[in-house]
């Protein structure tokens, strides 16, 4: 029990991927299918962002970090999330709205000459 | 962390995934889909990764679903069911989902425990970063000292990947309106020929506010959650709105097809630009300190926060030229006549 509880994020991220796979794999309509790589990616952000969390840690922003005084305080690297998995992930975010773009684009490129969003409908034009 | 409030959200999120791919009406789907990456981005602040929760609600929640509506109020609002099952195909994706579900099971074994201080992730590079952005670039948010300054190859190549998908999205939908017309049978009715007043003089007092907001998410990202990405598309939602209130004319004749591109093209140089400035000047290419010679009044520090600024800037202009492009061929088909 205290496996299952102490990674709970991992074991989500993998349903929320199981679940995306099997949209963009058994679905038939091309919408579902898109909306199914968009879970699919969102789990990876969510694994990522797990790997970057840190118990009792802050947001990765440096408390009272204005102006040139405070340069000389150090800062302790425990009291901060990691920021690396967050810049990795912002711009994947904006990536996939980028693919998401594309991937609908496509999608009406095929219902403009097929008239159909239906896999199998498709398939049988195309014979 | 409270973990409490982390499997309460998880638990909503994993059934709003359920509930969008298996809905039969696909506006439906995507306004599902809409609330499954608010809740993301709850999970995400939750976490503690604002600039992700940031940009998850500004892109994921807001232009992500805009999309979605607009594909699917181009096509069609009904999934088909003809009755026909489709057990073989049900059957692979169960088999593939559950066999890259299984063994993705049997690597978390290795994995270290959730929000552990002392895992690998956390203790080799990232400490770097975190006790030096203030020396190094004055910059206390981390996020954005990583983004722009240490890793700004890496931005700088997603920047000309966004360009690269609105370029495609033209490639495949742009017609001229002469061209033969495949006007869909089937009308899905959300808003043709609906004017309303209210809605419109709303929308058009929101829009100054919201690119106000638009340049301070921008301009402040330095010290709070925000920077280019979110700024670029808060500006180019609020064309969108424009467009969405009014219609397609409105936005195009304020802001033409050609200036759209352009303005991607200008976002993705200035970024290239500043980077060659560095290079003429004898530094590294994106090794901002060397600015401290034509900016007047910084010092090797302070260069590094202004060079950060600028190709945030060149970030920002392109991801809101290339937002409004792609709602603009999405929502029209590529024949940029009438939207929403």
């Amino acid at each position: 029990m205290e496996y299952i509880l102490a990674k709970y994020n991992y074991w989500i991220y993998i349903l929320l991927m199981m679940i995306g796979l099997y949209a963009m794999i058994a679905k038939n309509n091309l919408v579902k299918k898109v909306i199914g790589m968009s879970i699919f990616q969102t789990a990876i952000i969510v694994f990522y962002v797990s790997i970057g969390a840190k118990r009792g840690a802050s947001i990765p922003i440096i408390a009272h970090g204005h102006g040139h005084d405070v340069i000389a305080t150090a800062v302790s690297a425990a009291e901060y999330a990691n920021p690396l998995p967050h810049v990795l992930m912002l711009t994947a975010i904006v990536v996939s709205v980028g693919t998401l773009g594309v991937a609908l684009a496509v999608c009406l490129a095929i219902y403009r000459r097929y008239n159909s969003l239906e896999e199998d409908e498709i398939l049988e034009q195309l014979r | 962390m409270i973990w409490q409030l982390d499997l309460l959200i998880l638990s909503l999120i994993v059934l709003c995934a359920l509930a969008t791919i298996s809905v039969k009406d696909l506006f439906s789907a995507a306004i599902i889909f809409g609330a499954y990456s608010f809740l993301m981005c709850l999970l995400w602040t939750e976490m503690g990764a604002v600039d992700v929760a940031f940009t998850e609600a500004s892109v994921g929640a807001g232009v992500s679903t805009v999309l979605f509506v607009a594909a699917v109020f181009r096509t069609t609002r009904k999934v088909k069911d003809r009755g026909v099952k489709r057990y073989w195909t049900k059957g692979v994706g169960l088999l593939a989902a559950t066999s890259v579900g299984g063994v993705l099971i049997a690597a978390v074994g290795d994995f270290p425990g959730f929000a552990d201080p002392l895992s690998p992730a956390s203790t080799h590079l990232s400490p770097y970063f975190i006790t030096n952005t203030l020396t190094d670039t004055a910059v206390p948010n981390i996020v954005t000292s990583v983004l722009a300054d240490y890793r700004g190859y890496d931005t700088m190549f997603e920047t000309a990947v966004i360009f690269a998908a609105g370029l495609a999205v033209i490639a495949i939908l742009r017609r001229s309106k002469t061209g033969v017309q495949h006007e869909s049978r089937e009308k899905v009715i959300l808003s043709e020929g609906y004017e309303d007043t209210i809605i419109r003089l709303v929308a058009r007092k929101m829009v100054p506010f919201m690119q106000l907001f638009a340049l301070y998410v921008l301009a402040h990202g330095h010290h709070s959650p925000g920077g280019g990405f979110q700024g670029g598309v808060i500006l180019g939602a609020s064309f969108i709105l424009i467009a969405i209130s009014y219609d397609m004319k409105m936005l195009l004749g304020r802001m033409s097809e050609k200036w759209n591109v352009l303005l991607g093209n200008i976002g993705v140089l200035v970024y290239a630009g500043i980077g060659f400035v560095c290079l003429l000047l004898g530094a590294n290419f994106l090794d901002y300190s060397i600015l401290h010679r034509i900016l007047p009044a910084t010092d090797e520090i302070m260069a590094r926060s202004h060079g950060m600024l600028g190709i945030e800037t060149g970030v920002a202009i392109a991801v809101s030229a290339i937002v409004v492009s792609l709602y603009v061929n999405i929502a029209s088909q590529g024949k940029h006549d009438k939207g929403l």
